[in-house]
């Protein structure tokens, strides 16, 4: 395999990972601090065939990404908070119609034009609730710039596979960050296509289940002219209020992400095997705990890190086990507390667990979970 | 199902028959509009693979259901922002919107007018009934001043869009429209912007009967078609508290051209110079 | 080696995330592990703006600085936000004519008049290469060589000539301080 090393910063990466996973549309809408995304984005794209266009808004943004992805291109769209915000009505129509997407969310702080190059975490309860009802979603917070490259391939191929929206969330720091990448060279890339209607037209039920929940989808032209819609729909594609298969119509898009859990999550522990204080973190944040788990190793604190890659659905039964030794749990995050609430529900309230927050528009630095460590050790 | 010859329209060729009864109201002009634009995809010889319809949400979002093509029923105000994605990726697929006068120029008034601007060979058709007729009568961009709805109790005090004009200011290569009950002419107007290489504008001036007819006294379906062409039709903005009604013949046909590159076409050129393939072109 | 942690603040439009570029691309050409951030206010000009580089022997963990070791400063507005962060001993070199009131501290302070000499050179735009000069003349964070290939190679064919000519001149200006300090030595 041949390994091309390149410098990159974090939206660079992403637009280099959406072009080599396949990505041949995007729409977008200017905003700090994700704007360099859509910038590559319009040099790369018509390069290699594909099609870049700013859009009026961010609503319409989405609205031509569901589009384009609906005719058979993956597609996808940046932004960050009061984008995303505007997109999440369009983003509940990509998971109820099952049309695959890629968002990427470069978080600032908030709430509303709050401190736009500044980075937060605060957009994490958004991404699992932001459109209403239920909806199965997939969320991932890459950690480094080669890790935006990496999953926002992933992104691609989970939204593929699996045929719903899939949110990368990232913040200003890895955004603007410069790491030199080492990038696979595409032949030893695993890239998805999400499952093709083929055969007989007639009779043909675009949303009728599989053995994977995941019916396979008609492309525009091949014969099919099926129906897509927001409105709950059966298998044939048109809408219904049936209590029964209004049910089935939900359960299945729910199914989809919950029966593939092993596949979505993705994580990483650093010294969880023996952590009597165990640090969960993600993004920009997790950079920190790692190098304050590492001095704290140094200073004899059985410290540890798990760091989820995938935040959404959140790998439940990797931080138990991570957790097994723990007396104390700490979560830092650049929010008030959104992940927090996640991890006492999954340990129960057997564990204590503290929260770790700034809402400064600071990242979170090693020192101050250092000392969070030594704290929670000497209880 | 059929074999389409060229010679004859049935419409039954180009519906979804298991869907029928249809959902429409007596009288609703929308089918008219429907009948109209299918015997112009019918008379351009369109294939209906290769057709797409995209809508957005009231009444006319769910017209769209009914026909035998690719149909995309999307949000409310975002079908002109869907189609252009579409279309942009597809660009072999006739790409049509059905919209109405909320979803296009209240909620979606912001892509309307940039679809306007940008040019990409997409034709849309506004279904123009003066109201939000789905959630029950509500006052909407178009709706004539001193109208009686479910949210102007006094009469309607604000100004109606000619959506027409707007689309023309803001470069729609072609805009155009019709009344329902001049069905042939709807249809020769809906295969000139079908035929049209850019974004061609529609506007249908229906009716809804049941909710804002009745609330406004305006008789019955034959009625209400009748009275889109006579000389009780107010006309937008030119209308006031103290002159509600003054006489005016509504505007019909082609109202206007500007013929320019098709932005989808130009993109690619431009991409292809890009990529080095473009000298010849050029 | 410990984490050394180099910054270049002063005012949006300096250049000096362009500096921050060109380091991270001659401490790559070295085969170091770096990572460079930047921080700003939310107007392209005026505002402050910081360009940050963490350098470690192995790979960066938090890529942040928290305790700066060197420090270069082309405008006043740069200071606040840094004064903070500077490690004791580290060394500081700061525009004399933009930056009036310099940090002080517990750390080797020196004042060149970046600017002035960006100016004589044609281009008042090229302090922050100037300065970058002076920092690798006066640090050891890396060889002149490999800076001169890294600005080379991060530079638009327009402004090789310029860059290369601001980055000899800061090597200059920290070789006269250099000889000056050394003769200080001597008489002292």
């Amino acid at each position: 395999m041949t390994v091309i090393l390149q410098n990159l910063h974090g939206n660079h990466a992403c637009a280099m990972g959406a072009i080599a996973a396949g990505c041949r549309f995007f729409a977008g809408y200017p905003i700090t601090p994700s704007s360099e995304i859509a910038e590559r984005m319009s040099r790369e794209l018509p390069l290699v065939g594909g099609t870049f266009v700013q859009m009026e808004d961010e609503i319409a943004s989405i609205a031509a990404v569901l589009g384009a992805s609906a005719g058979g291109i993956k597609s996808m769209t940046a932004t960050s908070g009061p984008g995303f915000s505007l997109k999440q009505e369009n983003i509940g129509l990509a998971a109820a119609a099952e049309i695959p997407c890629v968002i990427a969310n470069v978080m600032r702080g908030g709430p509303s034009t709050g401190t736009p190059t500044r980075p937060a975490q605060g957009d994490i309860m958004q991404a699992r609730w932001g459109s209403h009802g239920d909806r199965p979603v997939i969320a991932l917070a890459p950690a480094s710039v080669k890790e935006v490259y990496d999953q926002t391939i992933r992104a691609f191929n989970l939204s593929e596979r699996y045929r719903m929206p899939v949110v990368l969330l990232f913040d200003q720091v890895i955004s603007h960050l410069l790491e030199p990448i080492e990038l696979a060279d595409m032949a030893s890339l695993e890239l998805v296509d999400r499952p093709w209607a083929t055969g007989d037209s007639a009779g043909f039920e675009p949303y009728a289940s599989t053995e994977t929940g995941v019916p396979p989808m008609p492309r525009p032209g091949d014969g099919y002219r099926t129906h897509t819609t927001g409105l709950t729909h059966g298998e044939d594609g048109f809408p219904t209020q049936d209590p029964e298969v209004v049910t089935r119509a939900t359960q299945r898009l729910l199914d989809k992400v919950e029966n593939h859990r092993a596949d979505i999550e993705s994580y990483e522990c650093h010294d969880t095997e023996d952590a009597e204080v165990l640090i969960v973190a993600y993004g920009i944040s997790a950079r920190a705990a790692r190098a304050a788990v590492r001095r704290a190793r140094g200073q004899g604190i059985a410290a540890g890190l798990f760091r989820p890659i995938t935040i959404w659905p959140f790998p439940e039964e990797a931080l138990k086990a991570a957790a097994s030794k723990a007396k104390a749990i700490l979560v830092p995050e650049m929010n008030a507390g959104q992940l927090v609430l996640e991890i006492e529900r999954i340990v129960g309230h057997d564990l204590p667990v503290a929260g770790l927050n700034r809402i400064d528009g600071q990242a979170i630095n090693p020192d101050e979970i250092l000392q969070r460590i030594k704290e929670l050790a000497a209880k | 199902m059929n074999e389409i010859t060229p010679d004859k329209f049935e419409i039954r060729d180009y519906l979804r028959l298991d869907l029928m009864p249809h959902f429409m109201c007596p009288g609703c002009g929308h089918g008219i509009a429907l009948r109209a634009l299918l015997w112009a995809v019918h008379e351009l010889g369109i294939d209906k693979d290769n057709l797409a319809i995209v809508s957005g949400i009231g009444c006319s979002g769910r017209v769209g259901a009914y026909i035998d093509a690719n149909t995309y029923h999307v949000t409310h105000g975002r079908p002109l922002a869907f189609a252009t994605g579409l279309k942009l990726a597809r660009p072999d697929l006739k790409v049509i919107v059905i919209t109405g006068d909320g979803d296009c120029l209240a909620i979606g008034g912001n892509h309307l007018i940039h679809a306007c601007r940008r040019n990409l060979d997409i034709t849309c058709l506004m279904l123009n009934n003066e109201v939000y007729g789905m959630t029950g009568g509500q006052v909407s961009p178009t709706t004539a001043e001193t109208r009686l709805t479910t949210t102007t109790p006094a009469g309607n005090s604000e100004p109606a869009f000619d959506a027409c004009k707007l689309a023309e200011a803001a470069g729609a290569g072609l805009v155009g429209r019709e009344v329902t009950m001049q069905t042939p002419a709807l249809r020769n107007l809906i295969k000139e912007g079908l035929a049209y290489e850019g974004f061609s504008f529609l506007e249908v001036m229906s009716d809804c009967t049941e909710i804002y007819g009745r609330k406004n006294d305006l008789g019955d379906s034959a009625e209400m078609v009748l009275a889109q062409k006579s000389d009780m039709r107010p006309e937008a903005y030119t209308n006031s508290a103290e002159q509600p009604f003054r006489p005016n013949r509504l505007v019909t046909g082609i109202l206007a051209r500007n013929d320019r590159p098709e932005y989808g076409d130009t993109y690619r050129r431009q991409a292809a110079a890009l990529c080095g393939e473009g000298d010849d072109a050029a | 080696m410990s984490n050394l942690e180099i910054r270049f603040g002063g005012s949006g439009g300096q250049g000096l995330i362009l500096s921050g570029r060109l380091l991270f691309q001659a401490f790559v050409m070295d085969g170091k592990h770096a990572a460079q951030s930047q921080s700003y206010e939310p107007t392209s000009r005026g505002g402050f703006c910081n360009a940050d580089l963490v350098v470690s022997g192995g790979e960066v963990d938090y890529p942040l600085v928290t305790a700066i070791d060197y420090l270069v400063l082309l405008d006043q507005i740069g200071v606040a936000p840094s004064a903070a962060m500077i490690r004791p001993g580290a060394l500081v070199l700061s525009d004399s004519r933009l930056v009036p009131e310099p940090p002080k501290g517990d750390f080797t302070l020196y004042q060149f008049p970046f600017t002035d000499e960006a100016i004589a050179l044609g281009n008042h735009r090229a302090a922050n290469v100037v300065a970058l000069g002076a920092l690798i003349a006066l640090s050891d964070i890396c060889d002149r060589e490999t800076a001169a290939r890294a600005v080379g190679a991060g530079t638009p064919k327009a402004f090789l000539d310029l860059n290369l000519a601001a980055l000899q001149r800061g090597f200059d200006m920290a070789d006269d301080l250099s000889a000056d300090l050394t003769d200080n030595a001597a008489m002292r």
